[in-house]
């Protein structure tokens, strides 16, 4: 990767999910520490997109190129993609019954250190920074020996994301509608943690159609999928057009995207 | 001849008398038993033909107090079956075999029997005249004797005894290559609870992978008496687990819960509670959890007695390729002879959760391991259902037996999920 070269670079990415085409064409690039936004219609294809990067196995490529950090990133696995640095924040986290969270993180964090180069943490140690990061996040304690997700509401699901985020320290944070089910404090958290994590050259991609969230993030883009495409690129401005108008309007006016 | 011998002799008149259980009985239609001569110790032993491995001689049963079991409340005695007295207090109290479907494994069990361990534990208020009561912990290990053996344990706990134990038959693990002596086991437990009296009790059976082991656990609860069984067991050559537990007593109340693991190899789990009395509960839970070409079947048959009123049933059988062709067979029976009552009853056959594999393997896990901890996290939810307060499963080291059973079962390598490989 040479020094300017964008830290994700989508070209022509074009997905199927079984049958159906969901993804034509979408070229963007992500450079390390930016934050862009993704807005657009239900059934647009935005969380088609973070699933395809983060490597589902339903989620098939038809055609184009992705490269992440100055590799083929279709060419990795899901868990060799996560050892790279790309986090998937997903829009409905599963639960997994009988897994205690903090051994589930615990695990994945020393997973992702030792792709680093760097040591496996102890249980102790990694308690001490997990209960200061739940702290932070507003996630009560007592989740974090709970099975993963297990029992969660919506809100608390979204902030055992944000858990995982903040102690991954991703190079790349794909959040799929991170907002959906948090309280105005849950929201409050994720700006400052992507704030936090920015200072430290985490690059973003935001899916969210909640403009307050947008604005609080001074996104360096904003981007506006429509029927599998990149249809409009803009700054705050296309959010708030977006937010005006809604989709629908702002679809009639738009002009036609270009097939590749 | 003395009377121990001549009742052996009996006990094998009896099985010569008689067709061996295979040919008749329902229970063990689908994953049928090795002959008689097995287990009466008749037949060739299955040793590889160039194994110089040590002849068994473990210690048989051995008993360790865990943490700060109060003393005096547990009797415990060692006891000869070849010797006649001896064998009459081993044997004291408990019926003789039935007529029902595995009654010839008890008769096999008496021909061959050799030692037997008979622990008698009393409640607080027994020791002391009165006062809180306090739970005795104990754990019991088994090794095995001889390649072939019949050996007994006997439990009887006083009314209000509170007790956890965790017993553990394991073989060690040895590599492929290594050759290890087989073993034919046929255990048979006995377990007396008095009235009020409380057992939890987590078995731990990892036999040899060309083992054939048969144990079978005979509980009778007397009223308001609470047994709450898990079971963690993974498959060998032939590999039976089976529970009869009896609820004469009102009030009583059983829970089971069989977390079982094969690959390419045999188990069974078969659980008959009797509702014989007024406000019994029973639970059944069982998870199987099969990969390669193993066969898992899992046996539930709960009774109600007439007059049994407002007894409470519960059985919930699942099963769950981790990999391969398994067989899983679920079997769920009702036996139900009274109006008033509640039951309910299901089987359920389903897949590793891929949206879970996804998640781990999104964060960063590798197959192997996603699997590992998916697979513990099931059974180890499972088991909960019966030991239920995570203080018992830390105190019992459930994590810690867990742990080593989920990495033997997945110890092979990993063969793709099958589309769908079960049977009812």
């Amino acid at each position: 990767m040479t020094a300017n070269a964008p830290l994700l670079s989508l070209r022509d990415l074009r997905v199927d999910i079984g049958e159906r085409n969901v993804l034509k064409s979408v070229t963007l690039d992500v450079p390390a520490g930016a934050l862009l936004v993704l807005m657009g219609a239900n059934g647009s294809g935005k969380s088609t997109l973070g699933l395809t990067l983060a490597g589902h196995p339903r989620y098939r490529v038809t055609g184009g190129q992705a490269r992440f950090g100055g590799q083929d990133l279709l060419a990795m696995d899901p868990q060799q993609r996560a050892r790279a640095g790309l986090f998937l924040s997903f829009q409905a986290p599963p639960d997994i019954p009988g897994v205690k969270n903090n051994l589930f993180i615990r695990t994945a964090l020393n997973a992702v250190r030792e792709a680093r180069g760097e040591g496996a943490l102890d249980a102790f140690d990694f308690l001490g920074s997990a209960r200061a990061a739940a702290t932070r996040l507003g996630l009560p304690e007592a989740m974090l020996a709970r099975p993963v997700n297990d029992g969660f509401s919506g809100g608390e699901r979204k902030r055992n994301e944000l858990l995982q985020l903040a102690l991954l320290q991703p190079r790349l944070a794909v959040l799929d509608e991170i907002d959906s089910g948090m309280d105005i404090d849950g929201v409050r958290a994720v700006v400052e943690l992507v704030k936090d994590l920015r200072t430290r050259g985490t690059a973003f991609v935001v899916v969210s159609h909640y403009l307050q969230l947008i604005e609080s993030l001074a996104p360096d883009d904003v981007l506006k999928l429509d029927q599998g495409c990149i249809a409009e690129t803009g700054g705050l401005a296309l959010a708030r057009d977006i937010a005006r108008t809604g989709f629908a309007q702002a679809h009639a006016q738009a002009p036609e995207p270009a097939e590749v | 001849m003395d009377t121990a011998r001549a009742d052996a002799l009996s006990a094998r008149n009896r099985i010569a008398a008689g067709a061996w259980l295979a040919h008749r009985a329902e229970s063990f239609r689908h994953l049928p038993p090795p002959a008689a001569e097995v287990w009466l110790g008749e037949s060739e032993p299955q040793q590889p033909g160039n194994c110089d491995a040590s002849p068994l001689a473990g210690a048989g049963w051995t008993l360790h107090p865990l943490g700060q079991t109060p003393q005096g409340r547990v009797d415990a005695r060692w006891l000869d079956a070849a010797d006649p007295a001896q064998r009459a207090e081993l044997f004291a109290g408990l019926p003789p075999p039935g007529d029902e479907d595995a009654a010839p494994f008890a008769w096999a069990h008496r021909a061959l029997v050799r030692q037997g361990l008979r622990l008698r534990i009393g409640s607080a208020q027994e020791a002391r005249g009165g006062g809180r009561d306090e739970t005795v912990w104990l754990q019991l290990r088994h090794q095995p004797r001889a390649e072939v053996e019949a050996p007994m344990l006997v439990i009887d706990l006083q009314p209000g005894a509170q007790v956890v134990l965790i017993e553990t038959h394991e073989r060690e693990a040895t590599p492929a290559t290594t050759c290890q002596r087989a073993l034919v086991q046929n255990l048979h437990v006995h377990l007396r609870l008095g009235t009020g009296a409380t057992l939890r009790h987590l078995r731990v059976v990892a036999p040899g992978a060309q083992d054939r082991v048969a144990h079978h656990v005979h509980a009778r609860l007397d009223r308001s008496a609470v047994y709450h069984q898990g079971l963690l067991a993974s498959g060998c050559g032939y590999h039976l687990q089976r529970s009869a537990i009896e609820l004469p007593g009102a009030h009583a109340r059983a829970r089971t819960a069989g977390v079982l693991l094969a690959h390419a190899s045999a188990l069974e789990q078969q659980v008959r509670i009797t509702h014989g009395a007024a406000h019994t509960s029973s639970a059944v839970d069982a998870l199987a959890l099969g990969s390669g070409s193993a066969r898992i079947v899992v046996n539930t048959h709960n009774r109600i007695d007439p007059g049994a009123d407002e007894a409470d049933v519960r059985q919930r059988l699942s099963g769950i390729p981790t990999g391969g062709q398994p067989r899983l067979v679920l079997r769920p029976h009702l036996e139900i002879h009274h109006d008033r009552v509640q039951a309910a009853h299901g089987a359920t056959w389903g897949a590793m959760p891929e949206d879970a594999l996804f998640y781990a393997a999104q964060r960063g896990l590798g197959e192997r391991e996603a699997r590992a901890l998916i697979i513990e996290g099931m059974a180890r939810a499972a088991l909960a259902r019966s030991l239920d307060t995570p203080e018992l499963m830390a105190l019992l080291d459930v994590d810690g037996w867990l742990a080593r059973t989920v990495a033997r079962h997945l110890s092979s390598p990993i063969e793709p999920d099958p589309p769908g490989a079960c049977h009812a």
